[in-house]
């Protein structure tokens, strides 16, 4: 068979490509090595964590909530078995939904693993071993990433575990160590949290998410601490040993003392990395980075003109929709079509109970840049809506310019954050002021008011309901 | 103080221009009336000198579209002429300067500014206000549009000079002189919310908290996109959303100057429309296309035009020019055209029909004694009509000398407003095109009009036998408000008689 464009990986960002390419009149076929398609993202990644997370969540509300709103409950317990089956229920309904999606845009799909024979020739090798090749005038490499380990602590899936396994966990954990306070970890340890495991977070940085605003990390630790999270901070990890059923974590203090962590469950979080076996890009001569990612240009093309790369493949933010955009920017470009990627304006979002959700510049970033700024900020506590949902954490924060009053930066937690940022995703794209936003009617009551009221306490600092 | 350098209203219906090449660089010390630039226009090409004598600060750049009367440039203080040598230094202070100068004129001095009916064109001598786009008591910034204003020919529009505060003086309906008052500006700030005034240098907005327009020309996602596979810089895009914004309609609608259209390869063989694509491509209208439809409508619905028709047998003609021609180059350095036979033809059945030589003014008709033949020549950026003036006056030689120097300022858009304007009659020619017969628009205020036509060799009858000639059918649209049917018919005879006989013409007979 021929192609015009033959995309390695079914991630959101291969699957979106091969989407807009069939758009677009492009004949197209996408390869991926397992027999599910969806990638990371909906096997093992956005879409079960989020499944976990809400489940967890509803517990979490009917033990310690619910009484409050008048709800009492008898033998309220835990059937973590439902919850990992219904988790594996909604994943199969959305991997089915994109085997649809292949079918009704006429994308043929091959299952294997995808290397490369030449620049215009792909090799599928399938898990029995069969061999097909297919020919192509254009490659995608969408092939995402993997996680990370470090060789003091060895992964072996039952003790020490990935975020794979942590999505189907057997039983909840008595004391779970997640090493890593990056988004991935604070999400799985919430979802343990709730169900009752005590969680320890061991972090080498000083700080939570440590690539988001300062505000943000610190408001988010003082939470996750008042829901029973506990935070080693500046610890490096030198050591792991299982024994049984308990596994002793070792990390090194900021005094260079060795402390003992004690759990029966470590979840190794400290991050993924570009995946790149197995496609044989020395064949063809494609490029990587010096940590292992695919090289790309402005326009997301390799060092081989004609291979294109995009997704956690590729450097910036390891982030569906940020793969989704890159997805649909390549293929536009390959029919001579010239849109735009903004990365500045990719949110960022972590869905723990208060969300975290961020667009644009933080503080910090603006501060090194020398430029005036100011901030309004506006607290949950204050909202109406929030109160009558018993969501009083967290605050909105908008950093906008100076002078011109732009906003250049929206930093929030609360809840439904990661649904509101695409709010300050619209303004800024319009590149919106302060002011503009704060004149546009928000729906009352509703969260984003809060997101209004911080745009009037960045224009003149003068919030209605503070 | 810095001397803004403007666009001038260059003429009637123009009312954007293209940036030419700049004779100056940025930084060079210009003296005053020296030439700075050149400026085109859909009719012509202009040249720019510089009102002052100071250090040059250019600000647009060669092929940015702008509107008449917009800051291209700036010529600073002469005191900093005073050390040429200094010019780099001096272009790294460029962005203090214009912080001052978008300070100033929000200071709010009180000046007021009359703005006056501007001199549109020639033979314009009074206007009629339009819509008013602003009421007295808004804030309107420089480039604003105030007003629309009609003359018989078009309409153009009336921007604001300054910004500040407007006070209407004429009312919609009201017909001024040129010179006339028609509104005046306050000038300096308004109300405390109203924006600031739009300096030319964005970087160097100094607006209060709130309103301002940073973010004029910025282009939406989708815009920024489809101005990208145009080939088109959002600077060149007059942005309509909020603040200048470029919405996708901005973007849909802004147009593609021909030279740009960079064919988007990506070496990919991939379709770039799949076949049978049905995507429109919608494209502005150039300031010259608006005029001329606007035109040729009102020609169709205010006048009562007809079209009479006649054949000239072009043998003649084409004999006398194989005899002479070489004769005729080698002593005049020009060849002997059918244009110098056809136009004398014209003017002297003009003079023997004055009413196909006039037009009707208002409750008058204007006859003209002389002939000013306008002649449609195709330029490349559309029917241009330069004028052979006095046409009843020259030679054979005189004519084809002038059609030659006409055709090529046409060919190089050289041409002025002065040479394509007035004009009693117009010839065109549709034959070049291969155009057998046609129905030619007359060229307002004019009232005929005479289409030629190809040659095409046709069996004829003559004294009763079939004899093969090169025939040419004629067409004379005419405005029939004003010239009767004797008299249409009787011009396109006479032309047909005059050509078939060239002799005639020497003799006058
Ligand atoms: C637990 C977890 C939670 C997450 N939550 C979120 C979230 O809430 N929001 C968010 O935006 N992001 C989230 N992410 C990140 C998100 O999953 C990734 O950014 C995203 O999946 C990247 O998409 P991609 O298309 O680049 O690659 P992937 O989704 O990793 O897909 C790559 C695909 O390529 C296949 N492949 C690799 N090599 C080959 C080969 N040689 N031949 C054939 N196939 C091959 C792989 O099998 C895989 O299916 C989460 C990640 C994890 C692990």
């Amino acid at each position: 068979m021929s192609y015009d464009v033959v995309i390695i990986g079914s991630g959101p960002g291969g699957y979106v490509a091969a989407i807009r390419c069939a758009q677009v009149g492009l004949k197209t076929a996408i390869v991926e090595k397992y027999s599910s398609l969806g990638g990371t993202c909906l096997n093992v990644g956005c879409i079960p964590s989020k499944a976990l997370l809400d489940s967890s969540e509803h517990y979490h509300n009917a033990a310690h909530t619910f009484k409050t709103h008048g709800i009492e409950l008898k033998d309220l317990k835990v059937d973590l078995g439902q919850m990992i089956k219904r988790k594996g229920d909604v994943v199969k309904q959305t991997v089915d939904g994109i085997n649809f999606l292949m079918k009704k845009n006429k994308i043929d799909v091959y299952t294997g693993m995808g290397s490369f024979v030449n620049k215009n020739k792909i090799k599928v090798t399938a898990a029995d071993g069969k061999t097909q090749e297919i020919e192509t005038k254009n490659v995608i490499i969408a092939t995402g990433s993997k996680p990370i380990s470090i060789p003091p602590v060895p992964i072996d899936k039952k003790r020490i575990i990935t975020s794979t396994e942590a999505l189907n966990l057997t039983e909840v954990p008595k004391h779970l160590i997640v090493i890593g306070g990056g988004v991935i970890g604070l999400e799985l340890g919430s979802v343990y949290s709730r169900l009752g495991a005590k969680v320890t977070v061991v972090e080498f940085l000083d700080t939570l998410i440590p690539a988001m605003d300062r505000g943000l990390g610190r408001e988010l630790q003082k939470v996750l601490s008042k829901q029973g999270f506990e935070f080693l901070f500046k610890h490096k990890v030198v050591g792991a040993e299982t024994k049984g059923k308990e596994v002793t974590v070792k990390a090194e203090n900021a005094e260079g003392q060795v402390v003992e962590i004690k759990g029966d469950y470590v979840l190794v979080a400290i991050g993924r990395k570009a995946y790149t076996e197995g496609l044989n890009l020395e064949a063809v001569g494609v490029k990587v980075d010096e940590r292992g990612r695919v090289d790309v240009n402005d326009h997301l093309e390799t060092s081989v003109p004609g291979i294109y790369a995009i997704g956690d493949v590729v450097k910036g933010a390891m982030l569906a929709h940020k793969a989704e955009e890159e997805g649909t920017f390549v293929a536009e470009r390959l029919v001579g079509q010239k849109p735009h990627v903004n990365y500045n304006l990719i949110p960022g979002v972590v869905y723990t109970w208060p969300e975290v959700a961020a667009v644009g510049y933080t503080e910090e970033q603006l501060k090194e840049a020398g430029r005036a700024y100011k901030v309004g900020s506006f607290p949950f506590k204050a909202s109406g809506r929030a109160r009558a949902s018993m969501d009083l954490d967290g605050f909105v924060k908008v950093l906008a310019d100076k002078t011109t009053d732009e906003i250049l930066g929206v930093h929030m937690i609360g809840p439904r954050a990661a649904d509101m940022i695409a709010e300050a995703v619209v303004a800024m794209e319009f590149r919106a002021s302060a002011e503009d936003v704060s004149r546009m009617s928000h729906a009352h009551p509703t969260f984003t008011e809060s997101m209004r009221e911080a745009c009037l306490a960045a224009t003149d600092n003068r919030p209605i309901h503070m | 103080m810095a001397l803004d350098i403007k666009i001038p209203a260059v003429g009637e219906s123009i009312t954007e221009v293209t940036i030419g090449k700049w004779v100056k660089k940025d930084g060079d010390t210009v003296k005053a009336d020296e030439l700075l630039l050149e400026i085109e226009s859909d009719k012509a090409t202009f040249e720019l000198n510089s009102e002052a004598a100071g250090v040059l600060r250019i600000k647009a750049k060669e092929g940015d579209v702008v509107q008449v009367g917009a800051v291209i440039a700036s010529i600073e203080d002469g005191g900093v002429a005073a050390k040429p040598a200094d010019a780099p230094a001096a272009k790294a202070e460029s962005a203090a300067p214009a912080a001052t100068k978008a300070a100033a004129p929000s200071a709010g001095t009180g000046e007021v500014k009359e703005i006056k009916v501007p001199a549109v064109g020639e033979s314009i001598s009074e206007v009629t206000i339009g819509t008013w786009a602003k009421k007295t008591g808004d804030f309107v910034q420089v480039e604003d549009l105030l007003c629309e204003i009609e003359s018989d020919k078009a309409t153009f529009e009336l921007r604001a000079e300054v910004a500040g505060t407007l006070e209407t003086v004429a009312k919609q309906g009201d017909v001024l002189p040129i010179g006339g008052l028609v509104c005046k500006i306050k000038v300096g700030a308004g109300s405390a919310a109203a924006p600031q005034a739009a300096t030319s240098a964005p970087a160097a907005t100094a607006a209060s908290s709130g309103g301002s327009d940073y973010a004029k020309g910025h282009a939406a996602p989708a815009a920024a996109k489809i101005l990208d596979e145009k080939g088109i810089s959002t600077s060149s895009v007059q942005g309509t959303g909020k603040d200048g914004r470029i919405t996708k309609e901005d973007a849909q609608n802004a147009q593609n100057k021909p030279v740009e259209k960079a064919a988007a390869s990506n070496g990919v063989s991939a379709p770039k429309a799949p076949a049978g694509s049905r995507v429109d491509d919608r494209q502005k209208m150039t300031s010259l296309r608006k005029t001329i439809s606007r035109r040729l409508v009102a020609v169709k619905n205010e006048t009562a035009m007809l079209t009479t028709f006649n054949e000239v047998n072009m043998k003649p003609i084409m004999d006398l020019r194989a005899k002479h021609k070489d004769a005729f180059k080698e002593k005049n350095g020009v060849n002997l055209g059918f244009m110098s036979f056809f136009t004398k033809a014209v003017c002297q059945a003009l003079l023997e029909y004055p009413s196909v030589n006039a037009y009707i003014d208002g409750e008058e008709i204007v006859y003209h004694n002389y002939c000013d033949v306008s002649i449609a020549v195709s330029a490349p950026k559309g029917l241009v009509v330069p004028v052979i003036r006095n046409a009843e006056t020259m030679s054979f030689v005189e004519v084809e000398k002038e059609v030659v120097r006409l055709a090529l300022k046409a060919r190089d858009n050289k041409l002025t407003i002065d040479e394509m304007s007035g004009g009693t009659f117009t010839i065109t020619n549709g034959g070049i095109f291969g155009s057998m017969m046609s129905t030619p628009i007359i060229n307002a205020p004019q009232s005929a009009i005479l289409g030629m036509h190809n040659i095409v060799e046709r069996p004829m009858a003559v004294s009763g036998q079939v004899v093969i000639l090169p025939m040419m059918y004629l067409a004379l649209s005419y405005d029939h408000r004003i010239i009767d049917g004797r008299e249409s018919v009787g011009f396109l005879v006479r032309v047909k008689q005059l050509l078939e006989d060239p002799t005639r013409l020497l003799l006058g007979v």
